[in-house]
C-alpha cells in the first residue's frame, strides 16, 4: 500500500458516537409523546402548525447559513428542535404567519444575529415565544379547548382562559371548580401545544435523562423552588393562593424546566452554576406567578436568568484560575 | 474495585487479540534502530559503517543524565546511520543494520538466570542502565533513572501498570498470563531497591480477570497486592492509577515520588528481570497487531528496528479500506505517514483502522454541552482550553491549569461538535514551551 | 394634557443632564493629563496600524520616543520614504531615509513542484501540522501551505494559492509581524529592490535528498557560484545564498540552474526604482 493512502490527523482515533445531530434528534424525539398528545387534544390544526412551524425554521436556518457563508447545517437538528418548541409553546389556533414571524425571530434575530448555534444567549424558541406574546397578546392568549380526535380542520375552535389565566382574573374559586390533577397530568386543559400533558412530557425527559443528554440538576431545582415558595404562600393563606400541585402542572412549567432551561446552550455548564439558574428560574417564575402582570411566568424567568448565565460561568472561571494558582504554588 | 476519583470514559474495549498466544516474529532482513527511543537525549551512535555487530552489542550510547543505551537487536552489519522516519512523526537518526540471518548473541549476553538476591543495588541498577530499559508504556522514561530517585524522597509505594486501559492493546494482557513469574521476579526486583517497607501492587483493569487470577495465585505469598480496577479509561494513567490505588493525587509540576510512589509498566518489569538475571539488553518486545483492517490481528514478539512495513508482510496485508496506521492506541497513539517506521521500546500496539469520521468531521462550534468537563480525569475544563488556545491567548491558558492536562484524549472522544480539543492542547503547549525558552534564552 | 406629562419628564431628565454634565466637567479639568502636542501631530502623521515593524509596541509609543529623543534615525518601514519626510518637516530634523524591506517566501514546493507524505487531517495550523508529523510535504524546511502566517499579517499582503503562501509585494510593508509565525522559517525579510534575484529554497538537506522531495529545490550543485563574476553566491550546509549587497542583477545565475524548476527567482519589487536605474 502506498503512504499516500495514508492520512494523518491527532490522536484520539476511536470518537464516541455522540454528534450534534445525535444529541438534537434525541430531544427532538424525547418530544414526540408530548406532540403526539397535543395533535391528539387539538386536531389537525396542530398538526399543521407543528409542520409548518419545523419547516419555517429550518427554511430560515437554509438561508441564514446562505448569507453567513457558512456550511450548510440546516438538517443539524438544532432547527427542528427549535421549531418544534416553539410550536409547543403557542396555542393551537394561532394563525400560521404569526409562526412564521415567530419561526423569523428564532432562527434569525435570537441565534444567527448572535453568532449561530453554540453562542446565541437566549433561548430561540422562548425569545420567539415572548415575543409573539407582547406582539400580539390577543391571538396569543386565546386558548382552544382540547377537542379530542377532532381532525376537521373547518371547524372553529372554542377558546377561553388557561387555568393559571382564569386564576389571574378570576381567582382561585372560579378555578378549583372547572380543574382537577387528573386533568392536569393528561393535559384534558386549555393550554399552548406543549403545556397541557405534564406525563407525556416526563416521560420524554426520563429519555433524555436516561440517554446522559440532560441532568437534573436544574429540572429539579427549578420545580424544587416553584414548589417550595407557592406551597409557603398556599400555607399562609389557601384562599388567595392555589395549592403547589396546580402549579406545578399548570403554565407549561414541566416544558420548561425540562427542555427549555435544559437547552445546553443558554445553561450554566458547572454543577453549581446550574442549581443556581434553576433556583433562580423557579423563584422568578413563582414570583411572576404570584404577584406579575402575566399569568404565566415560566419564559420570562428563563429569559432572565439565560442573561445571567455568562456572569456564572464568569464566576467559575474565575474559581478555576483560582483552583489552579493555588495548586502551582503548593506544588 | 478500585477506580480514580473523577471523570473518565468507557470507550469499546475492541481487545481482538485477548485470546491469541504470543507470536514471535522472525527477524527481518534489514532492521532499523532509532537512536531515539526513549524520552531526553538521544543515544549516541557507537558503531561505523560497515561494522559487524552481534545480537546486543552497544551501536548508541547514552548521552547525558537522561538518555539511554541502544542495542543491535540481531547480529549483521551496520549498512548506514542516517536519518530517516520515526513512529513520532519526524525524522530521527537511525543505524540501518543488515541482518546475517545467524542472531547470534554477543559474548556474556542473554546467560542462564543467575539469582538476583545475590546482587548489590548499585548492580542492579547498573544492568538496568546498561540494558537501555525504558518505560515500556508508551513515555520511554529511561528506568535506572526512575529507579533513582533523590535521596530525600522516601519511596513506599511501587505500582506495576498491568491496567492496559487502551482500546486494541493486549501486549501487557498476553505477557502477564504468558510470563507471571517473570513480572512478579522483575516487580520484586525494583521492590528491592527501596527496602523492607515498600508496599508492592499490580493493578489490573477487571475486564482481564484471567491475569488477576493467574497473578494473585503468584504474588500474595509473596506479599504483593493483586487489584482490580474498574474497566475505565484512563486507568492506565500514571497518576490516574496512583489516585485509583492509594488515593494520593499529584498535582501539577510534582512527580510520581513526590506523593513516594513509583509505576512501572508490565514490560518494564519482564525487561528487568530479564536484563538483571539474564544480562540480556532491551532488543525486543511484544507489540499487538489489530484493528479492524488488519488480515491476522496478533501478538507479536518483534525485535527493536522491525520495520512496519515487515510486519504487515507477517500478520497479512491490511485491507483496502485502511485510511491510517497508528503506532500504539487509539486513544493516544500516533497516525503515521508512512510504513517504513520500525518498532521502537515505546511500540505497544500498531493498529490498522478504516477512521470513517475523518475525512467528513469538521471542527464545530462548541455547543456547550458540558461533557468536556464531565470526564476530564484531571478536573479541567478542556472545551475553554481548546477556546483559549484557538485565540493564541498563551498566558490565561497557562492560568487555566493548561500543564496540568495529561493529554489522554477523554474529551476529544466524547465531544459531540467533534473539536480536536486535546490537538488545541498540545498546539497551546508546544507553542508556550517555544515561548518559555525563547524567553529564557 | 400633553404637558402635563411633558414638562416634569423634560425637567428630571433635564436636572439630571446638567448635574451630571457637571460631574464630567469638573473630573477633566481635575485630572487633566499634560500632552505635548507634538506627540499628537506625530501620532496623526503616523500609519496608526501598531504593527510593531519599529520596534515599539505601538504607534503611539513611537510618536512618544521620537518626540523626546528627535533621534533622526528612527524609521517606520510602513510609512516609507514619504513618511519619513513628513516627520522631518514637523520635527525639523532630517529623518534617515528607511530602506523598504518586504516579506520573501524562500520556498517553491507548490502542490506541482513538492512530493507529499500523507494527508493531513488535524487542526488547520502549520504549528499544529508539524507537530503532528514531518508535515504535509516531504521536504521539512518548506512553507507548510496551511497558512498560519496569513492571520498575522495586518495589511491583507499574504493569500493562500497552490499550497504556498504568495506575498503581495505592493501592499507588504515589511512590518514582519508573519515571521514568527512561520514553523519552518521559510520566511524571511529582504530589502525591496528593482531586480532581486534569490534563491527561493530553504531546503538544507543533502542534494539527493532534496532532489528526492522537490522539483524545485536547491541541490547546491555550485553551478550558480562558479557563473557569478560578483562573488555573489555562497554555498553554506547544501544551500546556494545570494549577497544582496554584492548582486548586481545579472542574471548568468538563472540561466546555469540545473533544477526541473528553477530554483533562483527574479522578482521585481519595486516598478518605480527600476525606472530609476533604466534611465
Amino acid at each position: 500500500m502506498e503512504s499516500v493512502n495514508l492520512k494523518v490527523s491527532n490522536a484520539p482515533f476511536v470518537r464516541s458516537n455522540d454528534s450534534i445531530e445525535s444529541v438534537m434528534y434525541n430531544v427532538a424525539l424525547a418530544l414526540a409523546p408530548a406532540t403526539v398528545m397535543s395533535v391528539y387534544l387539538f386536531g389537525m390544526k396542530a398538526l399543521i402548525l407543528t409542520v409548518f412551524s419545523i419547516l419555517s425554521c429550518i427554511g430560515f436556518e437554509w438561508l441564514m447559513d446562505k448569507a453567513r457563508k457558512k456550511p450548510n447545517s440546516c438538517l443539524d437538528g438544532s432547527a427542528l428542535v427549535t421549531g418544534l418548541l416553539l410550536a409547543l409553546n403557542v396555542p393551537a389556533n394561532l394563525p400560521l404567519w404569526m409562526v412564521f414571524i415567530g419561526a423569523f425571530i428564532a432562527i434569525v434575530a435570537s441565534k444567527h444575529v448572535f453568532g449561530g448555534l453554540g453562542f446565541n444567549v437566549f433561548n430561540p424558541a422562548l425569545v420567539a415565544r415572548v415575543f409573539l406574546l407582547i406582539s400580539f397578546p390577543a391571538a396569543m392568549t386565546s386558548w382552544p379547548v382540547p377537542m379530542p380526535f377532532s381532525f376537521d380542520v373547518a371547524i372553529d375552535m372554542e377558546t377561553a382562559a388557561t387555568p393559571l389565566g382564569i386564576l389571574k382574573t378570576e381567582g382561585l374559586e372560579t378555578v378549583a371548580a372547572s380543574f382537577s390533577l387528573m386533568d392536569g397530568l393528561l393535559g384534558n386543559m386549555n393550554g399552548s401545544l406543549g403545556e397541557t400533558s405534564a406525563l407525556a412530557l416526563l416521560a420524554g425527559a426520563a429519555w433524555l435523562w436516561y440517554k446522559k443528554y440532560i441532568t437534573m440538576h436544574i429540572p429539579l431545582t427549578l420545580i424544587g423552588s416553584v414548589f417550595l415558595f407557592t406551597a409557603l404562600f398556599h400555607l399562609i393563606d389557601p384562599g388567595t393562593y392555589a395549592s403547589p400541585m396546580f402549579h406545578m402542572l399548570t403554565g407549561g412549567l414541566v416544558l420548561g424546566a425540562f427542555f427549555m432551561a435544559t437547552d445546553m446552550v443558554t445553561s450554566p455548564l458547572s454543577i453549581r452554576g446550574q442549581l443556581i439558574f434553576g433556583l433562580g428560574c423557579g423563584l422568578l417564575t413563582a414570583v411572576i406567578r404570584l404577584w406579575g402582570g402575566y399569568p404565566e411566568g415560566i419564559s420570562f424567568a428563563i429569559l432572565i436568568m439565560n442573561s445571567f448565565v455568562p456572569l456564572i460561568d464568569r464566576w467559575d472561571l474565575n474559581d478555576r484560575k483560582a483552583l489552579q494558582q493555588k495548586k502551582q504554588t503548593t506544588s | 474495585m478500585k477506580t480514580f476519583k473523577i471523570g473518565g470514559i468507557h470507550p469499546p474495549e475492541s481487545k481482538f487479540t485477548e485470546n491469541l498466544a504470543i507470536e514471535k516474529m522472525p527477524v527481518p532482513a534489514e532492521l532499523a534502530i532509532p537512536m531515539n527511543q526513549h524520552l531526553g537525549k538521544p543515544a549516541k551512535p557507537v558503531v561505523k559503517l560497515g561494522s559487524e555487530v552481534k545480537k546486543g552489542d552497544l551501536i548508541g550510547a547514552a548521552d547525558g543524565f537522561i538518555s539511554a543505551n541502544v542495542h543491535a537487536s540481531t547480529s549483521g552489519k551496520v549498512k548506514g546511520i542516517k536519518s530517516l522516519p520515526h513512529p513520532s512523526g519526524q525524522y530521527a537518526m537511525t543505524v540501518l543494520l543488515t541482518a546475517d540471518g545467524k542472531d547470534e548473541w554477543a559474548e556474556g549476553l542473554n546467560t542462564e538466570p543467575v539469582n538476583w538476591r545475590d546482587l548489590s543495588k548499585e548492580d542492579i541498577i547498573g544492568r538496568v542502565k546498561n540494558a537501555g530499559i525504558v518505560g515500556m508504556g508508551g513515555a520511554g522514561f529511561p528506568t535506572n533513572v526512575k529507579l533513582s530517585p533523590p535521596p530525600d524522597k522516601k519511596i513506599d509505594t511501587i505500582i506495576l501498570n498491568g491496567a492496559e486501559c487502551e482500546p486494541f492493546l493486549t501486549a501487557d494482557h498476553r505477557l502477564m498470563l504468558e510470563s507471571p513469574d517473570e513480572v512478579i521476579a522483575g516487580l520484586e526486583i525494583i521492590a528491592s531497591l527501596f527496602g523492607e517497607r515498600v508496599k508492592a501492587f499490580i493493578g489490573i483493569e477487571s475486564n482481564k480477570q484471567d491475569a488477576i487470577d493467574t497473578l494473585s495465585r503468584k504474588a500474595s505469598p509473596k506479599g504483593i497486592e493483586v487489584v482490580s480496577l474498574k474497566t475505565k479509561y484512563p486507568q492506565g494513567a500514571e497518576k490516574q492509577l496512583i489516585n485509583a490505588i492509594t488515593g494520593r493525587t499529584i498535582e501539577a509540576g510534582e512527580l510520581p515520588f513526590d506523593k513516594g510512589c513509583l509505576v512501572q509498566n508490565i514490560g518494564t518489569a519482564v525487561a528487568v528481570y530479564e536484563a538483571v538475571c539474564k544480562n540480556k539488553p532491551l532488543v525486543d518486545r511484544i507489540v499487538t497487531v489489530s484493528g479492524l483492517e488488519i488480515g491476522k490481528p496478533k501478538n507479536i514478539r518483534a525485535v527493536i528496528g522491525t520495520r512496519f512495513s515487515d510486519i504487515t508482510a507477517f500478520c497479512g496485508e491490511p485491507k483496502a479500506g485502511t485510511n491510517q496506521v497508528i503506532s500504539g492506541g487509539p486513544m493516544m497513539g500516533k497516525a503515521l505517514f508512512t510504513l517504513d517506521v520500525p518498532v521502537t521500546k515505546t511500540t505497544s500496539g500498531i493498529l490498522f483502522i478504516n477512521n470513517s469520521s475523518i475525512e467528513k468531521a469538521r471542527e464545530r462550534t462548541c455547543i456547550r454541552c458540558g461533557k468536556c468537563v464531565e470526564v476530564c480525569p484531571q478536573g479541567l475544563a478542556p472545551w475553554l482550553l481548546a477556546n483559549v488556545a484557538q485565540l493564541r491567548d498563551f498566558d490565561e491558558i497557562q492560568l487555566l491549569g493548561l500543564a496540568n492536562c495529561t493529554e489522554c484524549g477523554s474529551c476529544t472522544y466524547v465531544c459531540p461538535s467533534r473539536r480536536e480539543l486535546v490537538h488545541w492542547i498540545k498546539y497551546a503547549k508546544a507553542l508556550v514551551n517555544k515561548r518559555q525558552k525563547r524567553k529564557s534564552a | 394634557m400633553i404637558s402635563e406629562a411633558f414638562i416634569p419628564a423634560v425637567t428630571s431628565l433635564g436636572t439630571v443632564a446638567l448635574v451630571l454634565g457637571c460631574i464630567i466637567f469638573y473630573v477633566s479639568k481635575k485630572f487633566h493629563v499634560e500632552e505635548d502636542p507634538t506627540v499628537l501631530i506625530v501620532n496623526d502623521i503616523l500609519p496608526g496600524v501598531n504593527c510593531g515593524a519599529c520596534g515599539y509596541p505601538s504607534c503611539g509609543q513611537f510618536a512618544e520616543v521620537l518626540v523626546e529623543t528627535r533621534d533622526s534615525s528612527m524609521s517606520c518601514p510602513v510609512g516609507g520614504p514619504d513618511l519619513a519626510e513628513k516627520l522631518g518637516t514637523t520635527l525639523g530634523i532630517s529623518m534617515a531615509e528607511p530602506k523598504p524591506i518586504t516579506a520573501v517566501l524562500l520556498c517553491q514546493g507548490n502542490n506541482d513542484n513538492a512530493r507529499e507524505t500523507a494527508q493531513y487531517f488535524g487542526i488547520q495550523d502549520c504549528w499544529a501540522a508539524t507537530q503532528t508529523y514531518i508535515g504535509p510535504k516531504q521536504c521539512k524546511y518548506s512553507c507548510i501551505g496551511l497558512g498560519s502566517c496569513i492571520a498575522f499579517c495586518d495589511f491583507g499582503a499574504m493569500r493562500l494559492e497552490n499550497g504556498l503562501v504568495v506575498i503581495d509585494k505592493d501592499l507588504c510593508t515589511g512590518c514582519g509581524a508573519c515571521i514568527p509565525a512561520c514553523p519552518t522559517g521559510v520566511l524571511v525579510m529582504q530589502e525591496k529592490k528593482a531586480e532581486r534575484y534569490f534563491i527561493a529554497c530553504n531546503s538544507h538537506d543533502k542534494g539527493a535528498d532534496t532532489k528526492k522531495a522537490c522539483d524545485a529545490g536547491c541541490i547546491a550543485c555550485r553551478k550558480c557560484v562558479k557563473v557569478c563574476e560578483d562573488d555573489a553566491i555562497v554555498i553554506e550546509d547544501f544551500l546556494a545564498r545570494i549577497d544582496q549587497e554584492k548582486c548586481t542583477a545579472c542574471g548568468k545565475c538563472i540561466e546555469v540552474c540545473p533544477a526541473k524548476v528553477n530554483c533562483i527567482l527574479l522578482e521585481r519589487d519595486l516598478e518605480d526604482v527600476k525606472q530609476k536605474v533604466a534611465s
